[in-house]
């Protein structure tokens, strides 16, 4: 079996706030191949982006901590990694895109200068004058939708950078080189007139201009993994289908694996191939995006599929999940969904709680697993 | 309004001509301060066992017999047209003193705000960075101290602490091992412009002890000020970003972060330049630095009404145009700032 690009295990953060710790991530596991977009959905404060945040170690520490858990990326435990390190893992092994592009761009810096310093890092890496990942300093060709062998992908040790060798060896070419790259990755995100762009400040632009600047530096790393943290979340509803849809087409054009986060049922149904459901900081069913819609087997997937809003349906009233999401600093014993659900029975109410398990395949012979007891019931469910 | 150079030349010009009032103002308290707090200064400046003849014959001298709005309205006279009167027991003219007293000043206040910048700012963002462990809380003590310590206490300790044990001084010029030509009045440049390396060596060392001095209370809110703005940037999604490119931490934090935090603590370290200012009275008198300060603190106790006002004007002018300089900084580190 091919290594995974990326494989959690057992990932469980907390947030020690005052007097409280909340379990903002429970035992959740996840293993995603090379050139799969994974979606990630639930209600707010499930801890998606915190799952998101959590694999190229952004989580502030304190409060947050992870308490136990492996993120094997292209074979390395993350997590173990000394923390001088992770640099070495961001940017051109994992990029990340952020929920405000109001935010996450440096207000001091022009666009196109933080995008050459994306572009810059990358390069340094590819002529080995920065210590990078084994599989990042080959680097692939974003013309082509080839993803690097999952064989490549292993590690190799850390080599210091020997400075006698460093100084000899020619700078990478920079300056007119290196602002036609910014350029094109600006050109790749269907921006129009970027020779103008490259020179503007973050507040001179758009909400959905600096999102796509935002995915063009992510991209100019040419990341072996991109995590987008509900990319469209914050913007207006037309610029987010714009968003959308230039994401769509740069999946196909580009064919790096993505950890889609988003609270979007249909956004997701959209963009993923697999999903993970989230629920109270746990991993509550993951299985291909078909069948998840389809056949939900768990009772807090279907109800959120079914209040999905639908203008084809006849009566009035659009079904919502009653209750919600419990405190994380008191979870219930037993399975976290059991007080909303409509199923619930004396054994979800004991310790422990229900694992992640697979179930039987489906008629793709795909892994689809479910943390119900009940798995097979849910589809009686109205 | 905008950012282009002439958005930026009118706003100068602006603060400027606003500068106009405030010296007027100054003018106007420090005059009658000086004039109506010591009755008669020619009985100080005729000297101890004056015939009164001889203090008649000062007053008339310097015009003190005449009532005190004629008195003024000369002395507005003489300062528009450059004379701004003269020292009566030396007869320097106050402008002649300002220019010879002012480089030794600027030398020693540059020599703090460098003081400041290298080892105040860095400070906070290691504290920052470092929020709540065992760093924060070394440079904690650091800060606190500072900001608990008044100039002239630590003007007093690390002269007669620190720089006797040392056998090192204060005293630009005429302690000097080997003195050089002047032409700046600043004694490490001119010292480094006669290309004498161990005058310069000497004179920096000469420099350490008051520039530290002077420098030690805003070193403390440089690094406090510098340390909480930089808590607030960090939490924010663009620090995460520019890790996210898989920048170095030392570049997350005095490149992407370091750069926004410094927008609010260049507004604070312009208001500390009012503090700067009265410190180099305190910290020029310790150590005989023959600055402004000295020549301020000599000319109030002279009654030298002359030196006197022209000092104050000369502060009030050093203070605003050091605000305009936060300011005009603040513009060029937040590009969202427009000039108006």
């Amino acid at each position: 079996m091919a290594e995974d690009l990326l494989r959690i295990e057992h990932l469980s953060v907390d947030y020690h706030v005052g007097a409280g710790t909340f379990r903002a991530l429970t035992d959740v596991s996840l293993s995603m191949p090379a050139g799969r977009v994974v979606g990630i959905v639930g209600e707010t404060g499930c801890g998606k982006s915190t799952l998101g945040h959590a694999i190229p170690r952004l989580l502030p520490q304190p409060p947050a901590q992870v308490r136990s858990g492996k993120v094997f990326f292209q074979g390395t435990d993350l997590l173990k990694l000394p923390k001088w390190r992770m640099p070495s893992v961001r940017g051109t092994g994992i990029g990340m895109i952020f929920q405000e592009p109001i935010n996450s761009l440096n207000p001091a810096f022009r666009v196109g200068d933080q995008i050459a310093e994306a572009v810059q890092i990358r390069r340094l890496r590819e002529h080995g004058r920065q210590p990078a990942r084994k599989a990042d300093v080959q680097g692939f060709d974003y013309s082509k939708r080839e993803m690097p062998k999952a064989a490549d992908v292993v590690t190799g040790p850390f080599v210091p950078p020997n400075l006698t060798e460093t100084l000899k060896q020619r700078p990478p070419p920079i300056s007119k080189d290196l602002q036609k790259e910014v350029l094109d990755f600006l050109h790749l995100v269907r921006i129009n007139d970027p020779e103008r762009i490259i020179s503007l400040f973050p507040h001179e632009l758009s909400g959905g201009m600096r999102q796509r600047i935002m995915i063009a530096m992510a991209l100019s790393g040419k990341p072996s993994l991109l995590i987008a943290d509900e990319p469209t979340s914050a913007l207006d509803v037309t610029i987010q289908a714009q968003v959308l849809t230039l994401m769509k087409e740069l999946m196909d054009e580009v064919s790096t694996s993505i950890l889609f986060i988003s609270h979007d049922l249909g956004v997701i149904a959209e963009m993923a191939d697999d999903v993970g459901v989230m629920y109270a900081g746990h991993m509550v069913e993951f299985g291909p995006v078909a069948e998840i819609f389809e056949s939900p087997r768990h009772p807090y997937t279907k109800s959120l599929i079914r209040s999905i809003p639908n203008k084809y349906k006849e009566d009035g009233v659009l079904p919502s999940l009653s209750g919600s999401v419990p405190n994380l600093s008191r979870l219930p014993n037993g399975c976290t969904f059991h007080p909303r659900c409509p199923m619930v029975r004396d054994v979800c109410r004991k310790d422990p709680e229900p694992p992640l398990t697979d179930l039987p395949p489906g008629p793709a012979g795909l892994v689809h697993r479910s943390a119900c007891y009940f798995p097979e019931e849910v589809a009686s469910l109205p | 309004m905008g950012r282009s150079r002439s958005d930026l030349v009118v706003f100068v010009a602006k603060r400027l001509v606003q500068l106009i009032p405030v010296l007027i103002g100054v003018i106007v308290i420090t005059f009658f301060f000086t004039h109506i707090a010591v009755a008669n200064p020619c009985v100080a400046w005729a000297g101890p066992k004056a015939s009164p003849s001889a203090i008649t014959a000062c007053e008339h001298l310097y015009g003190l017999d005449k009532p005190l709005p004629v008195q003024f309205v000369n002395y507005l006279k003489g300062l528009v047209s450059g004379d701004w009167g003269y020292d009566p027991l030396y007869q320097v003219p106050v402008l002649t003193a300002i220019e010879q007293y002012f480089p030794a000043t600027l030398e020693l206040v540059l020599a703090s705000i460098f003081l400041m910048v290298v080892v105040g700012i860095p400070l906070g963002v290691v504290a920052a960075a470092s929020n709540g462990r065992i760093a924060d809380h070394l440079v904690r003590i650091f800060y606190l101290s500072g900001w608990a310590t008044p100039t002239y206490i630590a003007g007093a300790v690390l002269a007669i602490g620190v720089g006797s044990t040392l056998g090192i001084s204060g005293g630009a010029f005429s302690t000097l091992s080997s003195p050089v030509r002047t032409l700046t009045h600043m004694s490490v440049v001119d010292a480094l412009l006669a290309g004498n390396l161990s005058a310069t060596g000497d004179a920096l060392a000469h420099l350490i002890l008051p520039a530290t001095a002077l420098a030690f209370i805003n070193m403390g809110i440089a690094t406090r000020m510098t340390r909480s703005s930089m808590l607030e940037t960090l939490p924010l999604d663009f620090v995460k970003t520019a890790r996210m490119k898989g920048l170095g931490e030392f570049v997350v934090l005095y490149k992407h972060a370091l750069r926004n935090a410094l927008i609010t603590t260049t507004t604070v370290l312009g208001i500390t330049a009012g503090t700067m200012v009265s410190g180099t009275v305190v910290v020029e008198s310790i150590f005989r630095w023959p600055g402004m300060g000295l020549y301020a603190f000599s000319a109030i106790t002279d009654y030298d009404f002359n030196g006197t006002i022209g000092v104050v004007i000369f502060f009030a002018i050093v203070v605003v145009v050091a605000n305009l300089v936060a300011d005009v900084l603040y513009g060029v580190l937040d590009p969202r700032v427009e000039w108006r």
